[in-house]
């Protein structure tokens, strides 16, 4: 779309006008080259602030980078892929990852859904409510995790509290230090964060279905739920798609909370990808493995998002 | 008119570039310069690692105090957050970016000096006056690494026993000697139904510390002091029957007297956990003490010296140190080592010790009754019994260091799940060491 405007509607354009114009240089139009120049400030900006990180990160993969030695920076080839791959925390961390997103993802989008739902009727503060749901978005992951850890805490946490006043359990339950409930911990501190994203987004695209379809459903005497699966549902599958899509990958690259929470522990039974990564950089000082980890999410990314454009009809989706 | 719209659209969006790339560039340094010229003001730029509010604050006005005596040198601080401050230090240091004065710990010294970032101080250090006045840990902790002065430290971080005292009055308990005594304390007083715990356990993050001091002490002087995690005759020290026994007994401690939950504490939780009065022990740094007072009731806890090993009849520990270093590349070293050399006389650093809880650099402070009475009593008791309570280095001159703190706290977690066994962790850490001693010769 951008690059056929940039060429042919200037031909375009020059058709229109009478008098004769120069000859475009390099085959591009003065208007093209107009676009061009309007472009370049924004891509030059691009191409420092992320294609540079991104290819000196992918050129580290390959390296020995360790911060104990940066006077030995050398090409070794795939050992730093085959050195995380052999270790068992990796496949662990591997597994954690789809748990984390899946969980994750459908959690959130049921939820936000149905906020999203609840809140398109017009009621009466409506938009205070808005501003109350919307606020955890603002907050700062690592935040939202070193909250949660309090209230998750097995001891003194409010979350224990007041399962023991309302006499569920008899005992404190270590939410976060047994592996059974430090995974469903991070996971659901994950949801209450993610929820509004999707109520936000959900919402801007319920808003712009035409009532008129709903009268018409009406009319024809659809009940509520074949209103849901025949008109809502369908009119905002781009925005859906969309929002999964992005969500998925925002999910698996966001180790604030569990880094915050339990720092991948105990034993590692919550480390994602993206807190293994942090693990190689903080603890290990291996830029080496953790560039080499960030490669294998990207790539994993990569054919993910490809698979689910496929199978969803990506040409519905729109321009993203 | 249409062309002069295009014009000006193409100049904003140039406009824009123009100034973000300005702004990415700190004026400051045009400034600086400017003042160089006209004032002969040279100004510092000065990072701390270390960060707390309170700390930031003291730091200023000793800053502010160096400027009044030094009218012609300014000293810009740059505080940035505890949490990634050494890898903010070591991306600035790697950029080149202006940095003089820089904050340098024992974790972090090997690396930059090994990365020829910092600057070797000795020919500072060789004409200072008060280089002799320094106790024997500032003087271990500036030269630990290469025998080579890369910081002045301006303080040391050295654990001690933290214990409620009330409740061992009433249990009729003696403050524990050994880690016998402490676990059979430990267990007397722990009583979940009243969320009474005796130790507050670490199993979080930097659980290996407390897996490392337990070692050393069942080990004693098997330990060889330079080389913390070998023992005198070469021998990683985990695949010693020491190790093992030191291990069952931080097992022990944690499943029969410490909250179920603090297989996943760290710091803030296990001072937490006693000053709000829930575990009757702790063993942590000295800035703990300011913690204490302001949350506890005087009478209520005390210090004691750490608790030695059941047959060793040691207690052996690693120093912390922390101070402040160079970089190599400064335009303005001597300028730096005026503001290094202020902060570490006597004086200021009685008052920076005193207000941030920490054991001062100077043999003069044993004097002082701030460290001799009170709280830091235990401290100065430690420090003039060098032969019960040992000093050992820690491996951090070994590249595999940083890792296996991060293998150890998962394998240590394990261990306290019940999902491996002693025998088997210790010999995977004995390999480790092995391994790395072998990498280390060749």
């Amino acid at each position: 779309m951008l690059f056929s405007s940039l060429f042919n509607r200037g031909e375009e354009n020059m058709k229109m006008e009478t008098k004769p114009t120069p000859q475009p240089i390099f085959n591009i139009s003065k208007h093209g080259m107009f676009i061009l120049l309007c472009l370049l400030p924004a891509l030059l900006l691009v191409s420092i602030f992320i294609y540079y990180p991104l290819c000196k990160g992918m050129i580290m993969a390959f390296q020995n980078y360790s911060l104990f030695d940066l006077t030995n920076i050398r090409f070794i080839g795939l050992q730093n892929f085959k050195s995380v791959i052999v270790n068992p925390d990796f496949k662990q961390a591997l597994i954690n990852s789809f748990y984390w997103v899946f969980f994750s993802l459908i959690f959130q989008f049921m939820i936000g859904f149905v906020l999203a739902l609840m809140m398109r009727k017009k009621f009466r503060g409506r938009g205070i409510y808005q501003a109350f749901v919307f606020f955890p978005w603002a907050m700062s992951g690592f935040l939202i995790g070193l909250i949660w850890r309090w209230m998750f805490n097995g001891q003194g946490g409010v979350i224990n509290d007041l399962l023991l006043k309302m006499n569920l359990f008899d005992t404190p339950i270590p939410f976060l230090a047994d592996p059974k409930w430090a995974m469903a911990s991070v996971i659901m501190a994950n949801i209450w964060y993610g929820v509004t994203f999707f109520g936000i987004m959900l919402l801007a695209a319920l808003q712009s279905i035409p009532e008129e379809l709903y009268e018409a459903a009406k009319m024809d005497g659809a009940n509520n739920i074949q209103q849901l699966f025949h008109i809502t549902i369908p009119y905002i599958m781009p925005t859906i798609i969309a929002t999964t899509l992005l969500r998925v990958i925002w999910i698996l690259n966001f180790p604030d909370i569990i880094y915050a929470m339990t720092n991948g522990g105990p034993a590692g039974s919550t480390h994602i990808l993206s807190t293994y990564m942090l693990e190689k950089i903080i603890y290990d000082q291996d830029y080496g493995q953790a560039s080499a980890i960030g490669v294998i999410i990207m790539i994993l990314l990569s054919f993910f998002s490809i698979f689910y454009l496929l199978a969803t009809k990506f040409n519905k989706v729109g321009d993203f | 008119m249409r062309r002069a719209r295009r014009i000006f659209t193409l100049l904003c969006f140039w406009l824009l570039l123009l100034g973000m790339i300005a702004g990415c560039n700190s004026n400051t340094n045009g400034n600086d310069s400017k003042n160089e010229k006209n004032n002969d003001v040279v100004t510092l730029k000065m990072i701390e690692s270390l960060t707390s509010p309170s700390r930031t604050k003291l730091l200023k006005e000793m800053i502010q105090k160096f400027e009044e005596a030094n009218p012609n040198i300014k000293v810009e601080l740059i505080s940035p957050p505890l949490q990634s401050a050494d890898e903010k230090i070591t991306q600035m240091l790697m950029a080149k970016e202006d940095l003089d004065v820089l904050e340098v710990r024992d974790q972090t010294v090997k690396q930059w000096s090994n990365n020829g970032f910092i600057e070797d101080l000795s020919r500072y250090t060789n004409n200072w006056e008060y280089w002799d006045s320094l106790n024997d840990a500032a003087k271990h902790g500036a030269t630990s690494i290469d025998n080579t002065p890369y910081f002045i430290p301006y303080g040391i971080y050295q654990k001690t026993l933290f214990y409620r005292k009330d409740w061992f009055e009433e249990a009729g308990l003696e403050v524990p000697k050994t880690w016998d005594d402490l676990y059979k304390a430990a267990k007397a007083l722990t009583d979940p139904s009243k969320n009474r715990y005796g130790y507050s356990f670490r199993g979080g993050a930097g659980s290996s510390d407390y897996v490392e001091f337990m070692t050393w002490a069942y080990l004693g002087d098997k330990i060889n002091p330079a080389d913390g995690y070998f023992t005198k005759d070469g021998n990683p020290m985990f695949s010693t029957p020491e190790a093992k026994q030191a291990l069952e007994m931080f097992i022990k401690l944690y499943k029969d007297a410490s909250p179920p939950d603090s297989i996943n504490w760290s710091y803030p939780e296990m001072v937490q956990g006693f000053t709000s009065g829930m575990t009757a022990m702790l063993i942590q740094d000295p800035e703990v003490i300011n913690t204490c007072i302001e949350n506890m009731e005087e009478e209520t806890w005390a210090t004691a010296p750490l608790p030695k090993g059941p047959e060793s009849r040691v207690a052996q520990q690693t120093l912390g140190t922390a101070g402040w270093g160079i970089t190599s590349y400064s335009k303005h070293k001597d300028e730096a080592w005026k503001l290094i050399s202020f902060l570490s006389h006597p004086e200021q650093n009685l008052y920076f010790a005193k207000n941030n809880s920490l054991i001062p650099i100077h043999k003069s402070a044993g004097e002082d009754p701030f460290f001799k009475e009170g709280y830091f009593s235990s401290y100065i008791e430690m420090n003039s019994k060098p032969d019960e309570y040992l000093i050992a280095d820690r491996p951090v001159h070994y590249k595999g260091w940083g890792q296996f703190r991060a293998t150890a706290e998962k394998d240590i977690q394990a261990l306290l799940l019940g999902k491996s066994s002693i025998d088997s962790v210790l010999e995977k850490w004995s390999d480790y060491w092995k391994k790395e001693k072998e990498q280390q010769n060749n």
